[in-house]
């Protein structure tokens, strides 16, 4: 069977025009996907059952005593974490910020690693985006800032800036510019019309350097600037002064490096400042497919997107504090539970570390790194392969994502909601 | 040689992130992207094994050469490699120094160690399944 406009869940672009054979309840076949959809799709190996660390090993366990020895170790913590939640649906993500709010708990998403300190310039300067449709029909000059599309979203130059054909640019190969700033010359830098390569850390004060030019300060501006020569600059700016519609897009050379979330801001008032000469928008490469998702799913229902506190009885955010590596740094978390997600992987050994002296369950459709730091395992359905829900794409459209199999797993939400009911005396959310 | 720790994501990475107990995903996080300059200096060749060390710890990483690394940087795929070695400080931010991280790297003989073995030093007990 085939199956047309299947959504893609890896990464922020959700590609929504994937094709997919299907024969006896197996994808067979992946077309207009990149080798990371394929991936997602072709290679999807699953734990057959809840497992539980012993003294001696591992056992396999049911859901029905997994989910119970959850909920026990949930009601017993003092101060437990919920971390995760990027790769799978709203409709888990919702479920888990009522679990917070119910028994006290600090909830966090991946964008902590990731995005997070874009949400908190974002916070302090606003954010002049766009959808990425808009960008696509009319965008004729595109910025990829510390980021390296080629290898973390490998079709977002296809489907939306260099190679698109969009209503007003036509001829996309020969109308769009293409800015690619880095320290690394990566592939993406390859297919540049302008490569600016910059030493590391020295974002902040290229971004700065720029403003000035746009300003029309270029007579302060020294004859290099982190290894970029004045006179690439000057010639940066004024092809963003001239562009009918500029976009900037960034990733984590900007959030994770010296800096952080002062970069970003800077990034901003670069784009407010070429606003007063043209229209220019700026928007971070979300990396997991539905990172977006946990932010919108967060704030609708707390007020903030990551970094949730609950312990006060209400909402209290203060990344840096009640930022998951922070709290698990600080050996403050006395249980855990990681949903869709891989901290085992992805935090600093110190961090992770924490996570193997907790009671620690992991609810993921995939054995990872995390899996070994944990005392339950529980294998779920993976959001748009073999479950149905909502995934927001980076640029904030809501997605619906398809159920294209099933593999006869449970839906991670609702194992979710069946821990909720065991702590809340068998109410629901 | 110091240098500093840059770490991102790449296709292969990417494509295997959900099989970390395969051979394959631990030779693509364990890979060190050097410049070509730097490997000569260091006298190391293409799949020669490089000993990185921090403040925070100390892993093995296979060397590969990559013209686009520039020089006293090195590059790791996002993975519990890199992170075994990446300072839990985030000064005030929640993020860590994913990209920043001052590093020593040498020469050496000792062999790279398994995501699960890299899980059982901190306290973890590694489930095989691939």
């Amino acid at each position: 069977m085939i199956i047309h406009d299947v959504i893609c869940p890896f990464c922020g672009c959700l590609c929504d025009d994937l094709e997919l054979e299907t024969e006896g309840g197996k994808i067979i076949k992946v077309q207009n996907g990149c080798a990371l959809a394929e991936s997602t799709f072709m290679t999807d190996t699953r734990l057959p059952a809840p497992i539980r660390r012993t003294e001696t090993g591992w056992e396999e366990i049911s859901y029905n005593e997994a989910i119970k020895e959850t909920a026990e170790i949930l009601q017993g913590a003092d101060r437990p974490l919920l971390y995760g939640w990027s790769s799978t649906h709203g409709e888990a993500q919702s479920v888990g910020v009522h679990i917070a709010e119910l028994i006290g708990a600090v909830i966090d998403n991946t964008s902590t690693v990731c995005h997070g300190p874009s949400i908190l310039a974002i916070q302090e300067v606003g954010h002049p985006g766009c959808t990425l449709g808009q960008v696509k029909n009319r965008a004729d000059v595109i910025i990829y800032w510390g980021c390296n599309p080629i290898e973390a979203h490998p079709r977002h130059m296809s489907r939306y800036t260099t190679y698109a054909t969009g209503f007003f640019v036509p001829d996309a190969q020969r109308e769009r510019t293409v800015i690619v700033v880095d320290t690394r010359r990566t592939d993406t830098a390859g297919i540049a019309d302008e490569f600016v390569q910059i030493e590391h850390g020295g974002d902040y004060a290229v971004l700065s350097a720029l403003r000035a030019i746009v300003r029309g300060k270029a007579s302060v501006i020294p004859a290099k600037v982190a290894g970029v020569s004045k006179e690439q600059l000057i010639r940066i700016a004024e092809i963003c002064k001239r562009a009918k519609f500029g976009a900037i897009f960034f990733g984590l050379g900007l959030t994770m490096s010296r800096g952080k979330y002062k970069n970003i801001r800077n990034a901003i008032e670069l784009t407010d400042e070429l606003n007063r000469h043209t229209k220019f928008v700026i928007s971070p490469l979300r990396g997991h497919g539905n990172v977006y998702g946990s932010n919108e799913v967060f704030t609708w229902m707390t007020g903030y997107p990551f970094a949730v506190d609950f312990a006060r009885g209400i909402a209290f955010y203060n990344p840096g504090e009640t930022t998951a590596v922070d709290i698990l740094r600080r050996g403050e978390c006395d249980a855990a539970l990681i949903v869709a997600s891989d901290p085992g992987a992805n935090f600093p050994r110190a961090a992770a570390a924490h996570l193997a002296k907790i009671p620690t369950v992991v609810i993921d459709p995939h054995m990872n790194a995390t899996t070994a730091l944990a005392r339950i395992h529980i294998p779920c359905t993976a959001a748009g392969i073999d479950a149905a829900g909502t995934a927001y794409r980076m640029d904030g459209v809501p997605i619906r994502l398809k159920k294209v199999i099933d593999r006869g797993y449970p839906d991670d939400a609702e194992i979710l909601k069946k821990i909720y009911d065991r702590l809340n005396g068998g109410k629901g959310p | 040689m110091k240098c500093i720790l840059n770490t991102g994501r790449t296709v292969p990475q990417g494509a295997s992130v959900e099989h970390k107990g395969a051979d394959v995903y631990r030779t693509i996080a364990s890979s060190c992207f050097l410049n070509p300059v730097d490997m000569m200096i260091l006298g190391i060749e293409d799949g020669d094994r490089v000993r990185v060390t921090t403040s925070a710890g100390q892993i093995v990483l296979t060397a590969r050469p990559a013209e686009g690394v520039a020089r006293a940087e090195i590059f790791v795929a996002i993975g519990p490699y890199a992170n075994h070695i990446i300072s839990s400080e985030t000064h005030g931010t929640g993020m860590p120094d994913f990209k920043s991280q001052r590093v020593d790297v040498e020469p050496t003989e000792e062999l790279l160690k398994s995501v699960g073995e890299l899980m059982e030093d901190i306290g973890g007990l590694r489930y095989d399944h691939t």
